[in-house]
């Protein structure tokens, strides 16, 4: 009996190990990473520790504290990454991608993982993103201070550490897509032309994730944005609390659709989910966010027009031959806007069928003098807390 | 504000908001009837919400989806494998604690734990999706029109269209209640939980009674589960109960296990949420109004504990 207890529970602990995408850190075994890729998905990307022989490319570990998979953020890295490797030959350039899975069980793995690839010291540049990896980025510079590191989508206080030169910090202008969003959901919700809008007032929504200075980001420039091209807008604003309950986003989002709200913005992960439930079960209109989320859903595209991209592949794409130039300057923070590429609305026919040409005509107008510097959008990064709800309540529905 | 909450769209919200930790309060009563904390509800429930979403697309592709007879029953197939497969989580979670003596908290932070990637990975093999089943075609729980009543202007209106699902939590809080205290199983489950000892000293089998709860409480649970993917949403995504069993297990022991004062528990707890959703459409700081459901579960527990304090003490001065 006891015999089969112990085992039941072994197989529960293997069951949930690995459908959290193996936390299996050993990048020298090739047996651990096939039994690793056996068990979960697979992965995107093939990696290469077959082209050794063939000289030394340049090689790039790319360390997902998630999966991918999430046709998102971390699927767009590996886009960019395979773009390269695809351009350049597996010969110049080659990557290794380590999903380290993103449930809170796999967080205590993060650290030792990226601490394995820098005591390898077989990858030119590391990279690793977002707020959660901080902490282990923190302790891996200072340990390995001749081991370059790309680190993505949160700022890295270079002047705390001690102005480390080995991080490059890549920061996307969040706020300047924001800004197209909010201008093209203000100019969407007083037009004749959109079937299911009610033209009469000038209500927006917008669901956000948590309260903090990301979502702000979003928040901030989203506003500019509606503001600028219709001075009495006013935003309905939401956060779920979290990025998972998308019931709980669907809820909030339907009292904003149904105070009159007729186009919003989710920017807050799978709880966003349930905005564009319902939009689509109000016949309103919910923009995406983080990846062509009309092509995602195609049941619910018709209430997509478009969505807020960041490109961290074409970010990636461009640092990484940067470096290979030896011109990426390590030890400080670059932000990737509209003007490189780092950002973008999906732009496709899709875009076209939902947005009339008038509204089309005016967010390409926008791209351009954001672009060519004439318009300058506002960032929470720059703001303090009461910056940004004086910024809220000036929009706030009276 | 105030427009907001005399609305019928924000009874509808209360009931939206009710429905899945009612019936997960149900699955918490009956268990801790028998004397066990179900803490594995939040695992069953996210488990039956992607058991949902896959049943009741597989029962679409048997009863196809053309006519709302063939909805109807593509729905009742996929509504009654989850329920099924539900009693199946509480009979191997039942089998882990009584059979093996597993403690009950751990087993059931394995199931969770179990639930919380292994959505994923059947996800994962089923639809090539990680983080939402928008590509399965499921079919949610349909809306309950009453043809004359509809037509009754507020009360009509809220009577009418509701989903299923949601009548069938409030009848779900009659049958337990009827179950627990009007037949002989009921009085041997609480006898069980009452006293294990003293139930067994007269012939009643501990063991298969608590089984029999926790089968029940999976069942119950994985109800509240298809609600989530299949009712509330209309399809899963990741971690989509987000602490609805925990809340569900809070406010099963405020109303004393008792389905009945889970039910009054449960719809507090819906208001408070629904009345949070309105608020943030104020000026009121958002911080502020994220208090709401926490607060008003410390309050309930506040006069909770009074009430019962106050009848102790009158049952001691009366002996």
């Amino acid at each position: 009996m006891k015999k089969l207890a112990a085992l039941l529970l072994a197989g529960a602990m293997a069951f949930s190990l690995a459908a959290c995408g193996g936390g299996d850190s050993k990048s020298g075994s090739d047996e651990g990473n096939k039994a690793a890729s056996g068990t979960e998905d697979g992965g995107g990307a093939e990696d290469g520790a077959k082209d050794q022989e063939s000289g030394k490319p340049y090689k790039a570990a790319f360390l997902v504290n998630g999966n991918l998979g999430d046709k998102s953020f971390y699927d767009s890295a590996n886009e960019g990454l395979t773009r390269l490797k695809e351009d350049l030959g597996a010969d110049v350039f080659d990557f290794k991608v380590e999903e380290m899975g993103g449930d809170p069980a796999d967080e205590a793995n993060w650290e030792p993982t990226l601490l394995d690839y820098c005591d390898t010291g077989e990858y030119d540049v590391i990279i690793i993103g977002t707020w959660q990896m901080y902490d282990a980025l923190n302790t891996a510079y200072e340990m390995y201070p001749d081991q370059k590191f790309i680190f993505f989508d949160e700022p890295f206080d270079f002047e705390a550490a001690g102005n480390p030169d080995n991080i490059f910090n890549m920061m996307f202008k969040q706020n300047e897509v924001s800004y197209l969003v909010g201008a093209g959901a203000a100019l969407m919700t007083t037009s004749e032309e959109i079937e299911g809008i009610d033209p009469s007032n000038s209500i927006i929504g917008f669901l956000g994730g948590m309260d903090g200075v990301l979502i702000n980001d979003f928040l901030v420039g989203y506003i500019q944005g509606a503001k600028d091209v219709n001075p009495d807008i006013q935003v309905a604003v939401a956060y779920v609390g979290d990025y998972i309950d998308s019931a709980k986003g669907k809820d909030l989002s339907l009292a904003q659709f149904q105070n009159g709200a007729d186009v919003s913005f989710n920017v807050a992960g799978n709880a966003g989910l349930g905005l564009i439930e319902a939009a689509s079960e109000s016949k309103k209109y919910a923009f995406g966010v983080d990846s062509d989320q009309a092509a995602l859903l195609p049941d619910y595209a018709a209430s997509i027009p478009s969505s807020a991209l960041k490109n961290i592949g074409n970010a990636l794409y461009l640092a990484i031959q940067e470096d290979m130039e030896g011109t990426l300057k390590y030890g400080t923070m670059q932000s990737y806007g509209f003007a490189e590429g780092g950002v973008g609305l999906v732009l496709d026919s899709h875009y076209e069928e939902v947005l009339p040409e008038s509204i089309r005509t005016k967010l390409a107008e926008l791209q351009k003098s954001i672009e060519n510097g004439d318009i300058v959008v506002k960032s929470a990064y720059e703001m303090t807390t009461e910056e940004v709800a004086e910024v809220v309540n000036s929009v706030k529905i009276q | 504000m105030l427009n907001g909450i005399f609305s019928v769209e924000f009874v509808n919200s209360i009931l939206r908001a009710t429905t899945p930790i009612l019936f997960a309060t149900m699955a918490s009563a009956v268990a801790a009837k028998a004397g066990i904390c179900n803490m594995a509800l939040e695992g069953m429930m996210l488990l039956s919400a992607l058991f949902g979403v896959l049943f009741s697309a597989m029962g679409g592709g048997i009863f196809g989806t053309a006519s709302g007879l063939s909805q109807f029953a593509s729905f009742g197939f996929g509504f009654l494998l989850t329920v099924l497969v539900g009693g199946l989580i509480g009979l191997i979670f039942a089998f882990c604690i009584l059979h093996m003596k597993a403690d009950e908290i751990l087993a059931a932070i394995a199931l969770n734990l179990i639930a919380s990637g292994g959505t994923v990975m059947i996800l994962m093999a089923v639809a090539g999706e990680k983080g939402a089943s928008s590509t399965i075609a499921s079919v949610a729980a349909p809306k309950v029109v009453i043809p004359l009543i509809g037509s009754i202007p507020v009360l009509g209106e809220i009577l009418s269209g509701q989903n299923l699902l949601t009548w069938l939590s409030i009848l779900a809080v009659i049958v337990m209640h009827v179950f627990l205290y009007k037949t002989p199983m009921g009085l041997k489950i609480r006898a069980v939980g009452e006293n294990k000892n003293a139930a067994e000293s007269v012939g009643i089998s501990a063991r298969k009674i608590q089984y029999i709860a926790l089968v029940i409480s999976g069942m119950l649970a994985s109800m509240g589960g298809f609600y989530l993917s299949g009712g509330y949403m209309n399809m899963f995504t990741r971690e989509m109960a987000a602490g609805r069993g925990y809340i569900a297990l809070a406010a099963s022991s405020m109303g004393a296990d008792t389905p009945v004062g889970g039910f009054l528990v449960s719809i507090l707890f819906g208001i408070a949420q629904a009345v949070a959703n309105l608020m943030q459409l104020t000026t009121i700081p958002m911080q502020l109004i994220q208090l709401i459901p926490y607060l008003t579960t410390l309050i309930g527990l506040g006069i909770y504990s009074y009430a019962r304090m106050k009848r102790r003490k009158k049952l001691l001065s009366s002996e």
